[in-house]
């Protein structure tokens, strides 16, 4: 392979080839070209780089230099004054929201500073659909270490001593479970990577996949070996098309290259896997019902004991891990369980992925070592929360998790210390929510999820959430009682106690975590019928404030149900008998009229006191 | 009250024909109670609960086997088949066949020894099953992913999914055929067939639009794209426009959190999206047709 001058990184992941990247690096090429680069400068598209919400972006290596928001017409524009004259542009920079100096290597921007790279530590530099780009980044060297040099049992100490602990969000020590699983006597066993990614808000394992899948072979490789395996599954979830189709093209370059398959690396050892899909369930994340879905089963947990390690598919001994924990695999073999185990707190080792997202300057996939605080996520890898607004909670855990309120925003961030202040670790979403997110709302949505979801086995989950749902319901409606709160509280903690697998026991956790930590906004829902942050519709009316209206018309016309009435240069008015509230006169008014308000509670009577259009005065200068 | 005269034909000896049966003779008529089985008690009977209560079966009915039993005014006729029914409200008149019995019901005590005398009672005896046959427009691709994945462990999810992606939906006689040639029950592919978010056991349009509602896109208004996308097209959610071009559906996460709200339409991605995009997608997909 020729050796280029620049390189243009340019990231493929689903969120930037849904910006266009595709078309970018088609234009990128042409221009290349055009100005005569191409045996100078090449492009790589590579997996996920992680700073979803900048994209489409790309990296110029070796400048390190970083361009987000790429559009097809910068790009002639780029191509010239970087590539050609070397003068890099400016703005398409990162600059962050608070300053107005862009910030142009890779390595000085905030978001990624505090990050530490292990599961992930070839994204965006690498082509993920080469096997050649992850052996040049010492892929592949973990598998010859151990099959030249280790024993299985060498390997599954190093793992329990590294501390590495599964990262599905359950937080079992994975050493141990490799270990139960080797000392069962039934043949033969089988392993399976847990891409049932299921969790809304969460998008880390999707993003492995199609960063660097060779990552998570090597390390179920490693897995077979020391468990005794010579076949493995990887369920993913078929809402990926993108990273099924990247991992399907690394296992076949695996096993060209002798891999996988017989006699790997000729050591004698045998072991293949192949990719099952999901269709769209939430529960087969869980362990029980993922192999019973392989199994084309009734996707429904089962009880445990006995676990899948004892008995799992095909009632054989089965490891399961998610696919985090295996990216972590291979690098615990290269560097040790010694430099693995000094990363992290007491009991959480290493580091962990989490996509962040939701209300937040900065979003996209972060790997930080365990241990650092909310604070130092939210605000210096994150930027803080946009339009100044203020910070009310982080969600993680996904729909098993809880809400962490602004208080204990110094809370570290491992398996424990998230357990305790009523969340979980989950795998790995991390949603940021602002004043103008209703909590009542947001317990609302999950338990919504988890109805939805809930397989039915149980009837406390299965009727547990459809009575939670209808309380929930009829506070952000208005019509709750003040009973209902000890109501949610007390059927909340009966759930938990009553269901079999993880999502009915922690089903309940939206609630009792928003319950816990912002009472007041329940409160406001029932005693005063108001919605604080503004989100419950049957709570809010919308108004125009006859001060600003310019009687532009705008409102008027994109209204869908019609219910704004008014002419040129009149002041506009709801009738709050149509309307509703859709809130697109708030978006389509100019934000320098912003006339358009929302209330809720006492203040929702006819604030503007006014009751047909009249023209608008003229200001006097 | 005056006084009732004529009597009531209840048809069907279930649990529902069962009560009919006694509130009608409660209210003073004669009750004719027919069923087409050998005797009256329908699916209940053979339930051990029942759905949602988790209630025990037989103990509802119990009392209202015995009850209908012993009631002077109510007469069960049993192993009948309705011939034909003419007149009109207030005045029918049916005509039931009788199938024979081979026992007189008159003399007969329920004791049961010519159930466990009988020769032929231990022996299998197989319901009579008719082939499927496939439409010729199914039969080719269907077959084909059969003969693909009948030999791998667990067979019975990837020929559902590819069924379900060929046709774009799982067409019911292709399911019958699957559980001919495979040897799944029925019933258990249609638990399956049902599980699942992706499958659809009803046609679906060209293009299926999946809004995402995981929390990140939640938050940031994915129920508002959803309710600008229904009043495009003019249908909700989970139904198909009326040319079969579009189907709308929501869709736990598509794990594009980064670029909330978003929404999927048939593999292609649409991040950041506004109320105000609408109508051109749909513009650009239906052009493309």
């Amino acid at each position: 392979m020729a050796v280029r001058r620049i390189e243009l990184m340019l990231c493929t992941g689903t969120g930037c080839v849904a910006g266009g990247a595709f078309r970018i690096k088609e234009t990128l090429e042409k221009e290349i070209q055009k100005q005569g680069l191409d045996k100078e400068v090449s492009v790589i598209i590579t997996g996920c780089n992680g700073f979803c919400g900048q994209g489409p972006l790309m990296v110029v290596q070796p400048d390190n230099i970083f361009y987000g928001f790429l559009n097809e017409e910068d790009i002639p524009f780029l191509v010239q004054e970087h590539l050609l004259k070397g003068r890099p542009v400016k703005k398409l920079m990162f600059t962050p929201s608070e300053k107005k100096e862009p910030v142009p290597l890779l390595s000085e921007i905030p978001f990624f500073k505090k990050q530490m790279l292990v599961a992930l530590r070839n994204k965006g530099i690498i082509d993920p659909e080469k096997i050649d780009d992850y052996i040049a980044r010492d892929g592949y060297t973990a598998l010859e270490k151990i099959l030249s040099s280790m024993t299985p049992d060498d390997v599954i100490d190093e793992i329990i001593r590294s501390g590495l602990r599964g990262r599905g969000g359950g937080g079992f020590p994975t050493g141990t479970k490799w270990k139960i699983c080797r000392t069962e006597q039934k043949t033969p066993k089988y392993i399976i990577c847990n891409c049932d990614e299921g969790d809304p808000g969460a998008y880390m394992d999707r993003s492995v996949f199609e960063s660097d899948p060779h990552t998570v072979i090597e390390g179920m490789i490693i897995g077979a070996y020391a468990i005794g395996v010579s076949h493995g599954y990887i369920y993913a979830r078929t809402e990926y098309p993108l990273a099924i189709k990247r991992m399907q093209l690394a296992l076949t370059q695996a096993r060209e290259y002798g891999l996988l398959g017989e006699n790997i690396l000729g050591s004698g050892f045998n072991f293949d896997m192949e990719i099952r899909e999901g269709s769209g369930a939430f529960v087969c994340g869980e362990e029980t019902s993922l192999i019973h879905s392989i199994e084309g089963k009734g996707p429904e947990p089962r009880q445990r004991p006995p676990f899948p390690a004892q008995s799992g598919i095909w009632d054989c001994p089965t490891v399961i891990n998610n696919v985090e924990t295996w990216a972590n695999v291979p690098v615990i073999i290269n560097r040790g369980a010694d430099w693995f185990s000094k990363i992290g707190t007491e009991t959480s080792k290493g580091t962990k992925i989490f996509s962040l997202v939701g209300k937040i300057n900065n979003t996209g996939l972060i790997e930080v070592p365990m241990g650092i605080t909310l604070r130092e996520v939210v605000y210096d890898i994150g930027g803080g929360i946009p339009d100044n607004k203020k910070f009310k909670a982080v969600q993680t855990g996904g729909p098993s998790g809880g809400c962490i309120p602004h208080s204990m925003i110094d809370v570290p961030i491992d398996y424990e210390s998230l357990t305790k202040a009523g969340s979980m670790m989950g795998s790995g979403g991390m949603i940021v929510m602002d004043e103008d997110t209703c909590m009542v709302d947001v317990a609302k949505f999950f338990i919504q999820f988890t109805n939805d979801e809930s397989c039915g086995k149980c009837t406390t989950c299965r009727d547990g959430s459809d009575a939670l749902l209808e309380v929930l319901t009829n506070i952000t409606n208005g019509n709750g009682k003040e009973e209902d709160l000890e109501f949610l509280e007390e059927a909340g903690n009966a759930i938990k106690d009553a269901s079999m697998c993880g999502l009915g026991t922690t089903l309940p956790n939206p609630v009792l975590s928003t319950l816990k930590y912002f009472r007041d906004e329940y409160e406001a829902h029932i005693k005063e019928r108001r919605c604080p942050a503004l989100v419950c519709k049957n709570l809010i009316k919308y108004y125009i404030l006859p001060e600003k209206c310019t009687g532009c018309k705008l409102c008027l016309k994109n209204c869908p149900p019609g219910a704004i009435k008014g002419e040129l240069k009149h002041i506009h008015i709801i009738d709050q008998s149509k309307c509703t509230k859709c809130g697109t006169c708030l978006d389509v008014c100019p934000p320098k009229v912003s006339a358009i308000i929302k209330v809720s509670g006492k203040e929702t009577e006819n604030i503007t006191g006014i009751e047909e259009p009249y023209p608008v005065k003229k200001k006097e200068k | 009250m005056a006084d009732k005269i004529g009597a009531v034909a209840v048809l069907g000896g279930g649990i529902s024909g069962m009560q009919a049966a006694l509130d009608l003779v409660e209210s003073g008529l004669k009750v004719y109670l027919v069923d087409n089985k050998s005797s009256i008690g329908g699916v209940m009977a053979q339930l051990d609960k029942t759905f949602p209560t988790n209630d025990c079966a037989m103990c509802t009915m119990a009392p209202r086997l015995v009850e209908i039993g012993r009631h002077k005014d109510i007469e069960i006729i049993t192993l009948s088949d309705i011939e034909k029914i003419e007149g009109e409200a207030g005045n029918f008149k049916v005509l039931l066949n009788k199938r024979p019995r081979y026992i007189n019901e008159e003399k007969c005590t329920g004791c049961g020894t010519c159930v466990s005398n009988c020769p032929t009672r231990n022996k299998v005896q197989l319901l009579e099953k008719t082939k499927v046959e496939l439409e010729p427009q199914y039969e080719e691709k269907v077959l084909e992913i059969i003969r693909f994945n009948k030999n791998r462990e667990g067979p019975l999810m990837a020929i559902l999914q590819q069924i379900n992606s060929t046709f774009n939906y799982l067409p019911e006689n292709a399911l019958k055929y699957v559980s001919q040639e495979v040897g799944y029950p029925l019933s258990h592919i249609l638990k399956i067939a049902t599980f699942y978010s992706s499958f659809s056991i009803v046609p679906r349009g060209k293009h299926i639009i999946n809004i995402c509602m995981g929390t990140a896109c939640y938050v940031k208004g994915s129920e508002r794209l959803m309710e600008r996308f229904s009043d495009v097209l003019e249908i909700k959610e989970n139904e198909t426009t009326p040319d079969m071009l579009f189907t709308l559906k929501s869709v736990r996460c598509i794990g594009c959190c980064g670029l909330a709200p978003a929404a999927m339409i048939g593999d292609n991605v649409y991040g950041k999206l506004s109320t105000k995009d609408i109508p051109k997608i749909i513009e650009k997909y239906k052009t493309m047709a």
